[in-house]
């Protein structure tokens, strides 16, 4: 659907360089970076705002490196959702229709249909300003997909929203992504943000892609330390999950059980971050469903924290204070009992 | 505090209301109504009208893709051209008024103009050519800002959804602006009506013929005809306070008083 073919484009102190690659029909593609990577040149450059020095940019089957950003498919939401302030959000989703001269009716009709889609019905006579985060999200998506993009552009467009919605923003994403069948070009520093939304991934750095590949093998094989520290989530483990009862159950390749709150089946990289692990001397009753036992491998300290290694059956990581690392009187050879939520772990499928 | 503060106000709305009326009532009633009347205040108010319409317009004309490139574009110079088009708003319009003066009266441009019957020195278009020379800088600095401070993603979006360049800056641009836009027409225009010093200068003070109404009051008062010098002030007050409760009540997004 979308291919980059060896874009170089340098904007002021951003810039990216020899970036190849593709978006597939219907697929969710994100591309992970830290701040300042070159990735929101990327995307605007494929929009047309800038023009490369040089590469290709192949759309659709088109070759449109050189084509007006006016006359692209494609459709561009930043995180800042840009919505127009002197235009009502009706007027604002209409305002690409309006370009295209479609007849006031019709232009209607399919504002209508796209707030139905998105729920925002409700918001039609009002006035940006009055909306929330994710009010103002969905008006932008809208506005972008009622001119039905062959490539929806997303710069970071879960960061500015706060916890709870930026869960439901994901999984309106999801959907949407879903009903339209528009390709999705994703960019974000938040690891976070490509669970249960990408279905490939790509790690930028320095204006550069350093890895691509389905999202569980780039977890599995990073390929090299800046994607295995940038993924930084301390636990990556491989398995086959099960359900079990309204959560699954993960069996690892030694053989280990653990939970988690997914509804991902089969073979999957689990993931979850050190910093939700406990460790205690005894197994102690709590909410969480896993407690694993295991020995201590190493005590690294980390900053104002320590890292502690583990082996319980599998590798495992735990971030811990040094007073509770003190308390516990951690050193390698000591037994020790590591629990975590089931909700923490977060589960990737591996492609066959 | 609040007190003080408050105090600081009131009195400064009396000074400033008491001698403006000061001033409209210094004169006898009748005698400011046949000075009103005379055909020289009655010139002088079309005068300043159309030529600060007309200023006014180019100035708007002029500042907008100007003020544009200099918020928007890279160029080489760009500091220089800062600069220069910065410098006429702290000189005094009297200097401002000699240096058109002597571009339009001694170099070969000003003969070429004179010749094609664009005659600049002494005469109304002088008038003109001064107000907009004065004015040019101040709309251009409030316009630039107005346009630096609309973040260029706005135009980029505008684009992906089927904008032109023309058409994003008419419909987004433009109408984003429109704040910046208004305040400063206002102030180009209140200055354009009030314009003496540059006005003096290039376009002289001939009665009947470059007499605007600063001019008129000037002239009269010079000759010690008080009350026509009243008359021309007093239409410039009600020329300020008509525009200020015009735009008020055209703008209801916009903060005159």
């Amino acid at each position: 659907m979308l291919r980059i073919e060896s874009l170089t484009t340098s904007l002021g102190d951003f810039s990216v360089r020899d970036i190849s690659l593709e978006v597939r029909d219907n697929e969710y593609f994100v591309i992970l970076g830290p701040t300042g990577a070159g990735k929101s040149v990327l995307i605007e450059t494929i929009a047309g705002i800038h023009f490369p020095s040089s590469g290709r940019i192949v759309l659709d089957g088109r070759d449109v490196t050189r084509t007006a950003p006016w006359s692209r498919p494609v459709g561009m939401v930043y995180q800042d959702y840009m919505l127009f302030p002197h235009l009502d959000v009706g007027e604002n989703i209409a305002f690409g229709l309006r370009q295209r001269r479609v007849p006031a009716a019709r232009r209607r009709e399919q504002v209508i249909e796209i707030c139905g889609l998105l729920e925002i019905d409700h918001l039609l006579g009002r006035s940006p300003g009055s909306l929330s985060g994710g009010e103002q999200q969905r008006v932008a998506l809208a506005r972008a997909l009622v001119l039905e993009p062959k490539v929806l552009l997303l710069d970071e467009p879960l960061s500015a929203l706060d916890g709870p919605t930026r869960e439901r923003m994901r999984a309106e994403l999801s959907r949407v992504r879903r009903l339209t069948g528009t390709a999705v070009l994703h960019i974000t520093h938040h690891f976070e943000d490509v669970f249960a939304l990408a279905d490939r991934i790509a790690i930028m750095r320095d204006g550069r892609i350093v890895q691509v590949g389905e999202t569980g093998d780039v977890f599995l094989h990073p390929a090299d330390r800046f994607v295995a520290e940038f993924l930084g989530i301390g636990n990556i483990i491989r398995g086959r999950s099960e359900r079990f009862g309204s959560v699954v159950r993960i069996t690892t390749t030694s053989g280990v059980t653990f939970s988690a709150a997914s509804g991902t089946l089969g073979e999957v990289v689990a993931t979850f971050h050190a910093e939700d692990v406990i460790l205690s001397g005894a197994p102690f009753a709590s909410s969480a469903r896993n407690c694993l036992e295991g020995e201590v491998l190493g005590v690294v300290p980390c900053g104002s924290t320590i890292q502690v290694r583990l082996d319980v059956g599998f590798p495992l990581t735990a971030l811990l204070t040094r007073e509770s690392c003190h308390d516990l009187a951690l050193s390698p050879g000591v037994r020790i009992f590591a629990t975590f939520k089931a909700s923490a772990v977060h589960l990737i499928p591996v492609g066959s | 505090m609040r007190r003080l503060f408050l105090s600081l106000t009131a009195c400064l709305v009396v000074f400033v209301g008491a001698s403006l009326l000061g001033l409209i009532l210094s004169a006898p009633p009748a005698a400011l109504v046949s000075s009103l009347a005379s055909p020289e205040i009655r010139f002088a108010i079309l005068l300043s009208l159309g030529t600060g319409l007309l200023s006014t317009f180019i100035c708007i004309a002029l500042a907008v893709p100007i003020a544009y490139s200099l918020a928007r574009y890279d160029f080489p110079g760009k500091r220089v051209a800062t600069l220069a088009l910065t410098l006429p708003l702290t000189l005094p319009p009297l200097v401002a008024g000699i240096a058109l003066l002597l571009f339009f009266g001694t170099t070969p441009w000003g003969r070429i103009l004179e010749e094609a019957g664009f005659a600049v020195v002494f005469t109304p278009l002088g008038i003109v050519v001064a107000q907009v020379f004065v004015n040019l800088p101040y709309l251009i600095r409030i316009l630039r800002s107005s346009f630096v401070a609309i973040n260029p993603r706005f135009e980029h979006v505008a684009k992906t959804l089927g904008c032109t360049e023309a058409g994003t800056f008419l419909q987004v641009t433009l109408p984003m602006a429109r704040p910046g836009l208004v305040a400063g027409t206002i102030i180009t225009w209140s200055k354009a009506m009030g314009e003496f010093g540059a006005v003096l200068m290039l376009a002289g003070a001939t009665p009947m013929r470059t007499e605007t109404l600063p001019l008129a009051l000037f002239l009269n008062i010079s000759t010690g005809d008080l009350n026509m010098a009243i008359a021309a002030a007093t239409i410039l007050i009600l020329i300020s306070l008509i525009t200020l409760i015009a735009v008020d009540g055209i703008d209801r997004d916009i903060v005159v008083f």
